[in-house]
Formats: C-alpha cells, sequence, structure tokens
C-alpha cells in the first residue's frame, strides 16, 4: 500500500503580534517580516536539509487565514517564485483558508494527492501574520442572512470560550492552572533545547517570545475578563496572538526509499467535523473520533497527543468530553513541550506545527502512535494520526 | 508624508528658535519641554544624574525619561498638570538626558536654553558658568525662576552673556497657563526681548508680558499678597475655608476653586520659597510686611510638614475625598483651629446668589462676618495693586492680564474695581477709614477703563504732573479682536442666538452667543440670511469667518427645545385633552423639519460661491462640530476639543455630520493614515461617533490625529491672533473661489453592517456597550455603510444626508432616546443605562429590530439657502426659539 511520509519540520519561532488596527503603538519582533519572506526561509530550509531535488517538488501549498493585502494573491504561488525559496517555476502553488484548521487541511490534501499517485513530494507550509492583517481582514463584511441566525459567535472566539466553560463547567481556576502548566512546559523545553532543531531563526528571533517563565498563579488571577462581563477567560487564559510560519516536507514512501531519505512520521488518517460555531472548541472530540476510527486505533493506542490550545476553557472541555465518553488523555501525554497558550497561536500556521511537532515527539520519545487535532473558528475540529516508522518496523 | 498637526498657517513670527535645552525635568521643567515639542522645536531635556543611579548604577537619564513616561500616559482631562504633549508623537522630538553627560552637546547647536531647575542660587549660578563657556554666542538662556532677581542670577557672567539673559516665568502647567512674563533688565539685548517675545506669543501661544526685574514679577506680587491675605483674615476671623473659597472664587472673578482649592491644585508646597524671597525682595514698608503673614505661613508649614501638600498628597491638603462606606464620596474641609475635617455639602450663600445676577459688589453689600472678611481681602488686594502702579508695571493692563493669564481670573485687579464701581470703591475704602494710593486719587471717580469713540481706552497715568488721561488700548500687530469690533459698530444681521458682523476687508464674521453657544433654528436663521446676502452680485462682502470669543465655541444643537416639547406632551393637562399623541406627532415633525433645516443651511453654506473658515477655541462637540466640517477649511486654536458627541444623547449626527465626517476619513485613507478597502474608513467614522470618550480630540494638534482637521486646515497658537490669521487666510482664498466638489461615496452597505452589530454584539457582551448603544450603534451604521446599498453602488451626499435624517428621527422615537436627552440636560452627565439588567427579555437583534423604521419623503439639498416656504418657517421656528428660550430665563 502507498504511504505519504513527513520527512522534515521547521518553523520561525512566534512571536507576540500586535493588530494592526488596534491604535496601540507596540509591534511585535515579527512585525516588519512579510509572511511569504518567513516562508521562503522555511522553503530553502527544507530543501536544503532533505537535499531534495527542487524540481522533484509537485506542489507548495500554504494555509493561511484572511488572505488580502500582503498575506493575499495565492501566497504559495509567490513564495515559489519567491527568489529565496528555492523553488523553479514548475512547482505549483496553492493558498488555503480553513481558519485555524489551514495547515493542517493542506497536510490531509497533500497526503490524499501522495496516495492517489498524483505526486512524489508535497511541501506544506502555514503561515500568519496578525501584525500586518488583522483578525477577520481589513474589510469585514458578512452576509446578514446567516449572522443574527445560526452563525452567532462566528467571529469571536473568546465568546466560543466562555460558553465553553459555561457548559463544562470550567472554573477561571482551573483555567489558569492549565495555562500556567502549558507555559512551565514549554519554558522546560525552551532550557533544555527541544525547540532547536525545529525553529530557524528569523529577524533576530530565535525563540518563542510569547512564553512567559515567570508567570504564575498570582498574576493569572489578577487579569481582567477580556470577552465577557462576570465571565472567566482572560488574555492568560487564551492563546496570545502571534505571527510566524510552520512547514513540512511530505513525500511517498517510495521516494523516501530510493532517495535515502529517513521519514519521521507515517500520515495514517485524517478527519473532520462540524460543530455548532457557538461551542467551536468542542470540534475536536468528533474529529479525533473519526480519524481515530478510519486509522483502526483507539485513544488507548496514542502515545503523543497535540491538541491546539486557543482557550485554556476550551482545552479543558475537549479532555472533560473525551473523558465523558470513556476516551480519557492522559495528562502526561498531552501537548509534551506546551502548546499555543504559551507558544502563541499564528492561525495559519498552527495546524503544521502541531503535526510536525507530532512527528518529532515520536521520534523523540521513541513513540508509536499520535494524534494532532485542533478546533476551528466557525465550528469545525480536524485530527490527523501519524505513526513512527521505526517503532513499526 | 508631512505632519500636518505641526502646520500653522504660514506666519512666520517666532521662527529663530528650532532647537532648545530644557535643564530640570520637574512637572514645570518638563512641561515647559513638552510644550517646545507642541510648538515644533526640537527639545533636551536634561536632568541630575539620580545619586542611587551614581552609586548602585541604572538608568543615568531615567528622571528626564520618567518625565516624559508620565507626561505621555497624561489626558488634558484627568491630570492637566501632567498633560504637557498636545500630540503623544510629540515626544519624539524630546531626547531625555541628563546634564553630566549630554549639556555640552545639548547646549551646542541650541536656540535656547531654559533653566528649571531648584531655586538655589549657587546652583543656577554655577549652571551659568557651565552654560556660558557651551553655548553659541547669540543662544539665548533664560531661567524660570519665580523667586530669584535677574540680577542676582547673571552676576558673575559676562555682558555678552547678560545680553542674551531674561527670566521666562511660566505658569504652571505651561501648556495651558495662557501668561508668560518675561523679565529683562536694562542690559538685555533688544533683540532677545523681541525673540523671545514673538516665540512665547506665536509658537507657544501665551500672552507675553514683557516686565521688570521686580520681586515676584507681576502675577505673583499680587497674586501671593491676595493669598496670604485671605489666609491670615480666614484664620483671625475664624471663616471656614469653604464659605471663604466660595466668596473669593467665582463671584469676585476668581476661579471657582477660591483660594485654599487653588492652593491643593498647584500644590501647597511652591507657597513658603515663593514667600520668602518675596519677603526678601520687598522693602520693609510694603503693604505686605503689614499684615501678619506669619500666621499664614505658620499654617502652610504646618500643613506640609504633616505631608499635606495638596490634591496629589495621599492626606490631602485643605480639603480632601473621603469614601463613604456605600462607595459615594464625600469632600471634606480642614478646620484650621484642630486641624480636623469636616463633610462639607453645597453651600447657599445669599450673597453669592446675588453676585450671580448683580455682580461682583453684591458680595460685599451684605451683613454679616463672611460679607465683611470678603471685603477686607479685596479692599487690600486691590489697594495693594493700585499701589504697585508704576513700580511693577506703567500699564494697568499688564497687571490686569497678568492675571488672566496667571490665574485664570476673569477680572484683574483695575476691571474688579471697575466692576465694583470705582466712586463706590473709593468711597467705602474712605469710610473704612484708609487713604486712596496716588491711582486712585490721579483717576478722579472716573473708571480705569471707558468706551470713547467705539475704542476701548485705560487711564494712563502720570505720576509727575498727577495726572491721567484716557488712552486707546492699542492691540498688538496681528492680534484683531471681535469685541473691539463690536464696540464699534452695530451688526449686520443680528437674532437671539447669533450675529453678523463686519470685521473688515470684506469678510463677516458670524458670532454665536447663546448659551454655551448651542446651536438652534436663530443660529440656523443668522446663517442662512448671512448666504443670501454673500451670495447677492453686488455683495460687498467676500468671505466668512465662523469664530466667537467665548471659552467654547460651541457645545453643540440645543437640545432644550427638543426635550421642552416632548415633555410638554406628557404634562397631565395635555392627557386629559387628549392632546399627547397630537403634540408628539407634531414634534416629530418640527424635529425632522429642523434636522433637514439644519443639513439645508450647513450644505448651502458648503456650496455657496465664497469662502467660509471655521476658526474654533475650545470645544466644538456635535452640531458645533458639524457646523466646522462644512467649512472650506478651519483655522483652529492650540487648544481645540472637537468631536461629533451624539451617540451620548442616543442620536446620530444629524446635520450632515455623518457625511462630512465620512468624507474626512476617506480622505486619511487616500492619505494613508486608514488601510484600503470599503470598509476601514467606515470603521473609523463609526468608533469614533459611537466613542467620544476616545475621538474628542485633546488639542488641535490632536484632531489632525483624529480626522476632524485634514489637510489645508492650520492651527494658530495663540487664541488671541485666532481671528486675524483666520481672517488672513480667508483673505487669499477669496480670489477665484469656487465651492468644492459634491463627494461621491462607495459604500460597504448591509453585510458591513451586520459586520459592525457583531462588533457591537462583543461590546455588550464584554460590558463595553448598554442595550441602546446596541440600538444607536445599528442607526449609526446604518449611515455608515449606506444603509440598503452594495460596494458596487455609488451613493450621493444627498443619499447619506437622506439615511442620517432617517435614522436620527428613528432613534428619536425611541423612549430611551428621549430619557437620555433629558438626563443629560438634568444632570449634565449622559445617561449609561444598566446594561446586562435590563431589557434582557429581549434579544439584541430584537432591540436592533424595535428601532421603529423611518422613511422619509426623498429631499435633495440643493446646496441653496432656504427660501420661500422653508425660510418662513425656519424664520418662525427661530422666533418661537427666542420666545421659549426667554421664558426660560
Amino acid at each position: 500500500m502507498k504511504q505519504a511520509v513527513i520527512v522534515e519540520y521547521v518553523r520561525t519561532p512566534f512571536a507576540r503580534a500586535v493588530e494592526p488596527n488596534s491604535g496601540r503603538n507596540k509591534q511585535g519582533q515579527l512585525a516588519e517580516v512579510l509572511p511569504d519572506d518567513m516562508l521562503a526561509v522555511l522553503v530553502s530550509e527544507l530543501l536544503r536539509r532533505t537535499s531534495i531535488s527542487p524540481s522533484d517538488v509537485e506542489t507548495l501549498l500554504t494555509g493561511c487565514v484572511h488572505q488580502e493585502a500582503e498575506q493575499g494573491l495565492n501566497m504559495a504561488r509567490l513564495v515559489v517564485l519567491h527568489p529565496e525559496s528555492g523553488l523553479p517555476n514548475t512547482v505549483g502553488g496553492v493558498t488555503v483558508d480553513r481558519f485555524c484548521g489551514s495547515s493542517m487541511h493542506v497536510i490531509a490534501d497533500a497526503k490524499n494527492t501522495i496516495l492517489a499517485g498524483e505526486a512524489d513530494v508535497m511541501i506544506c507550509t502555514g503561515v500568519q501574520s496578525i501584525s500586518r492583517i488583522p483578525l477577520a481582514g481589513w474589510n469585514p463584511m458578512l452576509n446578514p442572512k446567516i449572522y443574527g441566525g445560526h452563525a452567532k459567535g462566528f467571529l469571536n472566539m473568546g465568546i466560543t470560550a466562555e460558553n465553553l466553560a459555561e457548559r463544562y463547567q470550567i472554573s477561571r481556576l482551573a483555567q489558569e492552572e492549565f495555562a500556567m502548566i502549558s507555559h512551565q512546559k514549554a519554558a522546560k523545553a525552551q532550557d533544555e533545547n527541544d525547540f532547536e532543531s525545529e525553529i530557524i531563526p528569523i529577524n533576530g528571533l530565535t525563540f518563542d517570545d510569547a512564553v512567559r517563565k515567570d508567570t504564575n498563579l498570582g498574576k493569572l488571577a489578577g487579569l481582567k475578563t477580556v470577552f465577557k462581563q462576570d465571565g472567566s477567560v482572560t488574555a492568560g487564559t487564551s492563546s496570545p496572538h502571534t505571527d510566524g510560519a510552520s512547514a513540512v516536507m511530505l513525500t511517498s514512501q517510495e521516494y523516501a526509499d530510493t532517495r535515502g531519505l529517513s521519514p519521521i512520521a507515517i500520515l495514517k488518517a485524517f478527519a473532520s467535523s462540524g460543530c455548532e460555531p457557538e461551542i467551536m472548541g468542542i470540534g475536536p472530540v468528533e474529529a479525533s473520533k473519526k480519524a481515530l476510527a478510519r486509522a483502526g486505533l483507539t485513544m488507548a493506542d496514542m502515545d503523543i497527543i497535540e491538541l491546539n490550545e486557543a482557550f485554556a476553557a476550551q482545552c479543558l472541555s475537549v479532555l472533560q468530553e473525551f473523558e465523558r465518553q470513556d476516551m480519557t488523555i492522559p495528562i502526561d501525554k498531552l501537548n509534551i513541550h506546551g502548546g499555543a497558550l504559551a507558544l502563541g497561536h499564528p492561525l495559519g500556521a498552527s495546524g503544521a506545527r502541531i503535526t510536525g511537532k507530532a512527528a518529532r515527539l515520536l521520534q523523540q520519545l521513541n513513540k508509536r502512535y499520535a494524534l494532532a487535532t485542533m478546533c476551528i473558528g466557525g465550528g469545525q475540529g480536524v485530527a490527523m494520526i501519524l505513526e513512527n516508522p521505526k517503532v513499526l518496523n | 508624508m508631512t505632519d500636518l498637526s505641526q502646520q500653522t498657517f504660514p506666519f512666520h513670527m517666532g521662527e529663530e528658535i528650532k532647537k532648545a535645552v530644557v535643564v530640570g525635568a520637574g512637572t514645570m521643567g518638563s512641561g515647559i519641554a513638552a510644550h517646545l515639542t507642541n510648538a515644533g522645536v526640537d527639545v533636551y531635556l536634561l536632568d541630575i544624574i539620580p545619586k542611587e543611579v551614581i552609586q548602585n548604577g541604572g538608568d543615568r537619564n531615567g528622571i528626564a525619561k520618567a518625565a516624559i513616561q508620565r507626561m505621555l500616559k497624561a489626558t488634558p482631562a484627568k491630570d492637566p498638570l501632567n498633560a504637557g504633549f498636545m500630540n503623544p508623537n510629540n515626544a519624539s522630538r524630546m531626547t531625555p538626558g541628563n546634564i553630566d553627560d549630554h549639556l555640552a552637546e545639548a547646549v551646542r547647536d541650541a536656540d535656547w536654553i531654559v533653566e528649571v531647575v531648584i531655586e538655589n542660587i549657587d546652583i543656577k549660578r554655577d549652571l551659568f558658568a557651565r552654560i556660558e563657556a557651551l553655548k553659541k554666542p547669540d543662544a539665548i538662556v533664560s531661567s524660570n525662576t519665580s523667586t530669584i532677581p535677574l540680577k542676582t542670577l547673571v552676576e558673575g557672567r559676562s555682558d555678552a552673556f547678560r545680553k542674551h539673559f531674561v527670566i521666562t516665568h511660566f505658569f504652571n502647567p505651561p501648556r495651558f497657563m495662557h501668561l508668560l512674563e518675561i523679565v529683562v533688565s536694562d542690559e538685555t539685548d533688544p533683540e532677545t526681548i523681541r525673540i523671545m517675545r514673538e516665540f512665547g506669543d506665536a509658537k507657544l501661544g501665551k500672552n507675553v508680558l514683557v516686565c521688570n526685574d521686580t520681586p515676584a514679577f507681576l502675577a505673583n506680587r499680587i497674586g501671593i499678597y491676595f493669598m496670604f491675605r485671605a489666609i491670615t483674615e480666614t484664620i483671625e476671623k475664624n471663616i471656614k475655608i469653604e464659605e471663604a473659597d466660595a466668596v473669593l472664587g467665582h463671584p469676585i472673578g476668581f476661579p471657582k476653586e477660591g483660594i485654599f482649592g487653588l492652593l491643593d491644585l498647584v500644590g501647597i508646597g511652591i507657597l513658603p520659597h515663593v514667600t520668602e524671597s518675596l519677603l526678601q525682595g520687598i522693602d520693609d514698608d510694603d503693604p505686605f510686611c503689614a499684615f501678619d503673614h506669619e500666621h499664614g505661613l505658620a499654617l502652610i508649614h504646618r500643613l506640609l510638614s504633616d505631608g499635606r501638600g495638596g490634591r496629589k498628597s495621599a492626606k490631602g491638603g485643605f480639603y480632601r475625598m473621603r469614601k463613604n462606606e456605600n462607595g459615594t464620596k464625600q469632600k471634606q474641609a480642614l478646620n484650621l483651629e484642630t486641624d480636623d475635617y469636616y463633610d462639607i455639602g453645597k453651600l447657599r450663600l445669599k450673597n453669592i446668589q446675588n453676585a450671580k445676577k448683580h455682580g461682583p459688589r453684591a458680595v460685599f453689600e451684605h451683613d454679616g462676618n463672611l460679607a465683611q472678611f470678603a471685603w477686607v481681602v479685596v479692599r487690600d488686594t486691590l489697594l495693594y495693586a493700585a499701589s504697585l502702579v508704576p513700580e511693577i508695571a506703567d500699564d494697568i493692563v499688564d497687571i490686569d492680564r497678568s492675571l488672566h493669564g496667571g490665574y485664570n481670573a476673569k477680572w484683574g485687579p483695575f476691571e474688579l474695581i471697575d466692576q465694583l464701581g470705582m466712586q463706590w470703591f473709593c468711597d467705602r475704602v474712605k469710610a473704612d477709614g484708609i487713604e486712596l494710593p496716588p491711582t486712585l486719587q490721579i483717576a478722579k471717580n472716573r473708571p480705569f477703563y471707558q468706551e470713547i469713540d467705539g475704542r476701548l481706552c485705560r487711564l494712563v497715568f502720570d505720576f509727575k504732573t498727577h495726572t491721567a488721561e484716557y488712552a486707546p488700548w492699542v492691540r498688538d500687530e496681528g492680534v484683531l479682536v471681535l469685541s473691539d469690533i463690536k464696540r464699534a459698530s452695530k451688526p449686520l444681521i443680528t437674532d437671539f442666538s447669533a450675529s453678523l458682523w463686519d470685521i473688515g476687508d470684506g469678510i463677516v464674521c458670524l458670532e454665536f452667543h447663546s448659551k454655551m453657544n448651542t446651536l438652534d433654528p436663530s443660529t440656523l436663521w443668522v446663517l442662512n440670511q448671512t448666504i443670501q446676502l454673500l451670495s447677492l452680485e453686488q455683495s460687498p462682502y467676500k468671505g466668512l469667518v465662523i469664530y466667537n470669543e467665548a471659552k467654547n465655541f460651541s457645545l453643540g444643537a440645543n437640545l432644550g427645545l427638543v426635550d421642552a416639547g416632548f415633555k410638554l406632551a406628557k404634562t397631565p393637562i395635555m392627557k386629559a385633552c387628549l392632546l399627547s399623541s397630537v403634540i408628539e406627532n407634531r414634534m416629530y415633525k418640527a424635529v425632522e423639519t429642523l434636522v433637514y433645516q439644519g443639513q439645508s443651511v450647513f450644505n448651502a453654506m458648503r456650496n455657496a460661491p465664497f469662502p467660509v473658515i471655521g476658526a474654533p477655541n475650545g470645544m466644538a462637540l456635535g452640531g458645533g462640530c458639524e457646523i466646522l466640517l462644512h467649512c472650506d477649511g478651519i483655522q483652529a486654536s492650540g487648544e481645540t476639543y472637537m468631536g461629533l458627541v451624539e451617540s451620548g444623547v442616543g442620536v446620530v449626527p444629524g446635520w450632515g455630520g455623518c457625511v462630512r465626517y465620512l468624507e474626512r476619513c476617506q480622505l486619511g485613507q487616500l492619505a494613508g493614515k486608514i488601510k484600503g478597502g470599503p470598509v476601514p474608513p467606515v470603521r473609523e467614522a463609526f468608533q469614533a461617533i459611537l466613542m467620544p470618550q476616545f475621538s474628542v480630540s485633546t488639542s488641535a494638534q490632536d484632531a489632525f490625529t483624529k480626522h476632524w482637521l485634514r489637510e489645508g486646515d492650520y492651527i494658530t497658537m495663540n487664541p488671541d491672533r485666532l481671528l486675524y490669521e483666520a481672517k488672513a487666510r480667508i483673505l487669499t482664498m477669496v480670489e477665484n473661489y469656487t465651492p468644492p466638489e459634491p463627494t461621491r461615496f462607495q459604500l460597504p452597505g448591509f453585510s458591513s453592517r451586520a459586520a459592525l452589530n457583531m462588533a457591537l454584539d462583543d461590546f455588550y457582551t464584554k460590558g463595553d456597550a448598554t442595550w441602546h448603544d446596541v440600538v444607536v450603534a445599528d442607526a449609526l451604521a446604518e449611515v455608515l455603510t449606506g444603509g440598503d446599498t452594495y460596494v458596487t453602488q455609488e451613493l450621493s451626499e444627498n443619499d447619506v444626508a437622506q439615511l442620517e435624517r432617517e435614522c436620527f428621527l428613528s432613534l428619536m422615537k425611541t423612549p430611551q432616546t428621549r430619557k437620555r436627552i433629558a438626563h443629560i440636560l438634568k444632570t449634565g452627565k449622559p445617561l449609561r443605562e444598566d446594561s446586562l439588567a435590563s431589557d434582557k427579555a429581549k434579544t439584541l437583534d430584537e432591540l436592533r429590530a424595535s428601532r421603529p423604521k423611518t422613511s422619509l419623503p426623498y429631499r435633495s439639498l440643493d446646496g441653496k439657502p432656504l427660501s420661500g416656504m422653508d425660510a418662513l418657517t425656519l424664520r418662525f421656528m427661530a422666533k418661537l426659539t427666542a420666545l421659549l428660550m426667554s421664558l426660560a430665563k
């Protein structure tokens, strides 16, 4: 049977961002780096590390949310044409918007293309510059037939987190503990150089600058709620606005074998599922169940779980729901190097990050199966099952 | 891109100073430095290196940097003492540093170096010696001392240094206090005086008084006497301080805080220093030594040693605020005998109420301790001021003006004597057995100021011949005073709320003069007549300036009329006669007419065949802002606070404000200040109009940032020069004038409105918007997004104006908007609904839908003044307004 494998994963550091229309004078460390510049750096690094002939690449895929301005114009093709990407004109380019799930979607897409025998090498990337293009874009416009009825909470993610906190009775303290642990795990991973193999320094920045080594419950408790009066979600329990990009190289197993490449993960199965927009954060539950079923595996088989941390309340709701359905996720398998609450969540880039991270962790910890899953604004979940080829054999 | 906010109309006065150094980064020094950046000057702000930094390391420029940060945080409304920057970007003109490391590089290129260090003569002299060695030969050096004589400061310095040395005495806060005393000596080079005078006047916007090197100079010499006389007398006569402040505040033209309140405001700590050095400087026979000021001084020292330095001290000062258990605040006053505080409430003193009606004399024409106390204090102060002519100034005008600008007093001492009546004052002084000082003797019961042949004259004294004659007060070059014109002429057009004046050279000036300069049908009628007059083929007038001398340009449309009409409908009699709904419907019709009239007349002004310049000073809010937005250009005073605040009373701007502000935001987009696409300008306008608390400008420079002012608008830093410069500017426009083209709009329509409403839902959930805000915002979004339109369709100004009228009226039909209007009229504060509690039964969408949809017959604004039936209706409504307002009085 044909197989699609990840042979390499890299990303930029994730840098705190300030939306350009926020009226604030501050600026993030990657604010002056164009999103396609970030991608070009990553693509050329992938080519360098794998020594793959650039002309073997069938298509460059990019996941990115709010595609306009410098993030618009089918950026993937622009990256192909970018003088620093190292790709020839013969490579195709596709840019996809599936909100937060964008770059996991392109990995699934590339996997399927390879499995169909229509490509040997695909580069899957994701990028977001919140510093340059505000969330919802410069010109938010929405059909009133949709808004006002079904799609309340389509764009304000914070409210969806509040809704989940209410529904699953997640206390503010529980959210803050979860966030603090995420920062602690990320800080520890930084101290132990666990990100060294994946982060490509850019613009002088070498690490994820949203990680707060010194955060504690006292500090978190002092923050104001930002979405709802008398609510429980604060900036400290929401993933911070960040800029960044991530990229993985996919090939067919045969291609990897003939070129002597050593795959870090086999892409076993992917699934997606919709849910109510008002509680979009619960999306990973159904998506993961479908993906596990497709892979013929159970949650208990999973050794590594990357659950994107859009909000602490959202993650805790997902964990609670899994537990309710007898699919409890052991906490020591979850987001081992920290999650988006600490590292940041550049929307378009997060899917490729958690998928690439899951693959790396399989290698690093010598485990067999991993699940990477995330929620998506507007009410969706996506999930990917990965397998370690080395443990397999 | 040029920084428009730094643009003043091309008058080239005061341009010699481009680089300056301020040594001393205390409140005063940093305030001066900030105001210099406001004037477009590059400034070094230097202070000492803190001792602990020398010992332990740290930021050697820490003091200056902290001062800049402090000022960047402050706003004029909340913290005027620190709100030095008119625009935060001005901070980029300021380089923080320390004296040891940066004095040489800073002084090397400086045109002016001002010293604002502590009042210690040795430190100052040492600093001047260092500066002399470093500075350009013709660079001007000044001290901001308020206590040390000039001759003492320059001891040991060269002749060349002395030629270029003055005292520049600012008042705190330097941005807002209008007075700048420039103290000179015989040795000062006239060119130095000219440069500093012009710079202080045109660039810093100050009323500059060049004065002699006498103790405490002009304003403080009298001000300190006044305060000490009051303090001493308060102690001796056992007067309550809040009563003393009540009589020695507004009733006599002094700031409403009164003596003790003012000291709390500026900080009690400044008093001992200025007093001691004043005492050193004056002779023993000075009247200041004639009363027991030791008593007062002891009190001040006692308070200071107890850490009670005024409002900025945690312990308070003469007054303090206490929080009650239920969270409300209670003001307390100091008992001067026991040093304890006691609760105070609103005072109702008869002589104060009389003074409001009959002028300051009423304060004293009253029995009782308080009136006698006030009389003694004011009498002695006025006599003291009179005795200081000609010692501190030859011209009484200078002394009066020093108290206007230095103490925000409405009347200087001589003006106050005139207010009291010269004869009355002199008689009463004599009745007290006090001999009149020479000035009063020579005046021979004539008032100090007198209008002669339409010109304002004042007595000019000749003490050799013991005579005084009236001579006209000649204004400075570049100053045009509307009241001078009003004195000498009759208005071309006049009505209850506004008048039109001929200000010469074919230019006319529209003046508002209603209460708080609110706009009403009477104002519109005068404007309509004005347009007709100036549009005549043979009209001798070719340009219009809209300007007035009041503290605030205009506080907006007069809502009282609307409120009164709706209230009338609800009275029991009308209800009994079943007339309520009839009147209410008449009122809707009247409101609709009024909105149409305002739109039409403003639009006619914009399209008239002559140029119009709006020249605001102070607040220009709501309708007052809308009229400015229709002018060809705005010449704004440095302190202009403009914005559309209509949402606070539950309506949208209805006199074309939405159209014109949207146009400005589109211009902002073209200039690159707002990002691309159809939504950003709409969103910018939406946010600004919905949240006036953030969008009303905090200065004219800030108004550029917020799109109230645009390219082609200019700033006049000194309000005294505003009318002259507006007129000069309009004279450059009259030749070949063509009215502006109407703007076409491509607005994003209902899908953008849905997104804006979504944002409002989030605000509401967060508790930042009330349920009625959601309704008002929807109406505003409807206007600004163009209603039922698509981005592909083009809308005319008339289309948007039509939406503006319809949405205005639909909001007026909501009971909550009428409640908001009634509330602000009653309390002066906007009403905020209990956000979450109320109307929870309805969803936000239901609330939006509950706004009565109002579609009016389409009316096009034709750009012409109202005529025929429309003009008659306006005339009738103007008459009605006058009648109602007179009745209300």
